[in-house]
């Protein structure tokens, strides 16, 4: 068992999770996102949410198929709901779904086609534990691409409101379509405090994953 | 059950005063998540100053001076945020006691 995959173990074993991106803040807020996804895929995303189950905007998607090198670059808006969320004395849990739609560039094509795009996220997280699984579809004449990502994080210690948030996290990701083969892991570190959010990390193939994220 | 919890909770924090108002919120879990609470809080002209503490379930909100914000629109304000209030309660704890006494329950 090679280290990565006993950090992973380690990791599971303690079933803890983390903090993971919500496509809501909060209310009247913006939240500006970009994500490197091991070469894989790219995304940038800004959203305004005038209500807390509710935001609107848009994002670029690049999708580069580490199997053939075929590319989909897809420039979309798209509304976010929060369609539940259970409060609870130390944890929170919420069901997010979203759908939108844009346009994708084809490299195989060399053309540009409307693309739809749909997801879903679960997430649940208390001040030591997080979990949260999410699937986002992209789909255009050219192509159907589902990217389900899990997430479980475990926190050191407990942050506060004011304070730096510590989290380590666990992220299998798969992708459909001929994008990648088999799940993609990655282990992360993810630091938060109040509006600035970053999070780097390797994944089993020794790629660079990272996102940083800002509400205000 | 709720209205003996907000009793007990009242109690426990002090007797009514205009000032400081501090409620009890469920929810609290993110400080990346709860930083809308601080800034909904703000935007209301009564408001001299917020504090959230995450470990504590407790939004604390200084009035100025001769100004209030009634429960409902507390409530109205933590619940637009996405939170639900527990238990709202006037006391004379000022929010540099409730700062102080954060820092000390940390050490």
């Amino acid at each position: 068992m090679n280290l990565f995959r006993f950090a992973c173990a380690s990791l599971l074993a303690g079933a803890a999770t983390l903090a993971q991106a919500k496509p809501i803040a909060f209310s009247q807020g913006t939240t500006v996102m970009a994500e490197y996804g091991a070469g894989t895929m790219t995304e940038a995303q800004v959203f305004y949410a005038p209500k807390y189950f509710l935001s609107l905007g848009g994002g670029y998607l690049d999708l580069e198929s580490d199997i053939d090198h075929r590319r989909r670059e897809i420039t979309y808006a798209r509304v976010n709901y929060l369609v539940k969320r259970w409060n609870m004395e130390d944890a929170q849990a919420n069901v997010f779904v979203w759908g939108g739609a844009g346009q994708a560039y084809v490299s195989e094509l060399d053309q540009h086609q409307f693309a739809g795009n749909a997801g879903a996220q679960f997430d649940y997280e208390t001040r030591r534990i997080y979990a949260s699984l999410k699937t986002d579809l992209h789909r255009a004449e050219a192509f159907s691409h589902r990217v389900d990502t899990l997430q479980l994080g475990i926190a050191p210690y407990k942050h506060d409101f004011d304070s730096l948030a510590t989290w380590f996290v666990l992220q299998g990701r798969q992708y459909t379509g001929g994008i990648h083969d088999g799940t993609e892991w990655a282990l992360l570190l993810r630091l938060f405090k109040r509006g600035a959010w970053v999070e780097a990390g390797v994944t089993d193939e020794g790629k660079l994953q990272a996102m940083a994220m800002v509400n205000f | 059950m709720k209205k003996l919890s907000f009793i007990a909770f009242a109690l426990l924090i002090g007797t009514a005063n205009a000032g400081t108002i501090e409620m009890k919120v469920y929810g609290l879990v993110c400080g990346f998540c709860a930083q809308g609470i601080e800034k909904t809080l703000r935007k209301n002209p009564a408001t001299a100053d917020v504090v959230v503490s995450l470990e504590n379930k407790l939004v604390a909100v200084a009035t100025r001076d001769g100004q209030d914000i009634s429960d409902a629109d507390l409530t109205k304000a933590l619940t637009d945020s996405g939170y639900d209030v527990k238990g709202i309660a006037r006391t004379q704890r000022s929010l540099d006691d409730i700062r102080t006494e954060l820092k000390q329950e940390k050490k």
